[in-house]
């Protein structure tokens, strides 16, 4: 069954549609969230709310965008919600633009022994470097590089303008490029 | 035309900027003449794009518990 039709029976409230909706996306949202908050508790607590909120709205949902980017913008404001609730953390700053595209050296990336995403280390590594990104610029780049939104949609989902969604991905680029690179020198 | 002359920093700049979009300016085609020359910017791209390979392929697989829990939150049932 196609999706629209999924969608305006659960919005007429067919329960297996509705739970077929949820089955389709839960592995996505639950990722997503996870990649946001790098904990898997907090991941769950967090698709649950996103879903939640789904089942409450989805009546206003009016299919203007995509079921994933509407969905997206609920699990990244929950997401920047419980963010914000965790006040004591202090993140990086990314006004300062020079420094960030000053890196003289290089590591040799080509030799390092990380085969896969798998290696522990290596997560490790990647877990360090984001969580310094305020969740601010953490769900742009995520958004946009990694789940492969559109400029356009990631803009929608997190109700910036396209030039600011632009700055904040070129800065986090850079930094976390920066910070893995520094990392692979040690 | 007169060519314009770019530094490494304006290029990584651009790059983190741009990268992954079609630009054709002037700007843009002096760029791609700087990287074509110079390897710490062919170096920088490559370990740019492999920083998000990095974190696209970092994925986290939903329990099957975590599933149930889900579906109990919202008193729904699994059809299948």
């Amino acid at each position: 069954m196609e999706e629209t039709e999924l969608i305006a029976l659960a919005q007429a409230g067919d329960k297996k549609a509705l739970a077929k909706l949820v089955k389709n996306y839960e592995q996505t949202i639950y990722n997503f969230a996870f990649k946001i908050c790098r904990n898997k508790n907090k991941a769950e607590h967090i698709m649950q709310e996103t879903f939640y909120s789904m089942v409450k709205s989805l009546h206003q949902f009016d299919g203007n965008s995509k079921l994933s980017t509407w969905l997206y913008r609920i699990v990244s404001n929950h997401c920047l919600m419980l963010a914000r609730k965790l006040k004591n953390r202090s993140f990086v700053s990314l006004d300062d633009d020079d420094s960030l595209y000053d890196e003289k050296y290089t590591a040799d990336w080509n030799t390092l022994p990380y085969k896969s995403t798998e290696n522990e280390e290596l997560k490790a590594i990647l877990d360090k470097a984001i969580e310094k990104l305020s969740p601010e610029y953490r769900m742009i780049f995520l958004l946009r590089d990694v789940e492969g939104l559109s400029t356009e949609e990631t803009a929608q989902t997190t109700e910036l303008s396209i030039a600011a969604v632009k700055s904040r991905l070129h800065r986090a680029r850079a930094f976390l490029r920066n910070e893995l690179n520094r990392a692979f020198q040690k | 035309m007169k060519e314009q002359k770019v530094t490494c920093k304006e290029v990584m700049q651009h790059i983190c900027e741009s990268l992954r979009e079609d630009l054709n300016s002037e700007r843009c085609v002096a760029i791609k003449k700087h990287i074509d020359e110079c390897s710490g910017c062919q170096n920088y791209i490559e370990t740019v794009e492999l920083t998000i390979d990095y974190y696209q392929k970092y994925n986290v697989e939903l329990p099957d518990d975590a599933h149930d829990r889900l579906m109990k939150f919202l008193d729904l049932e699994d059809s299948d």
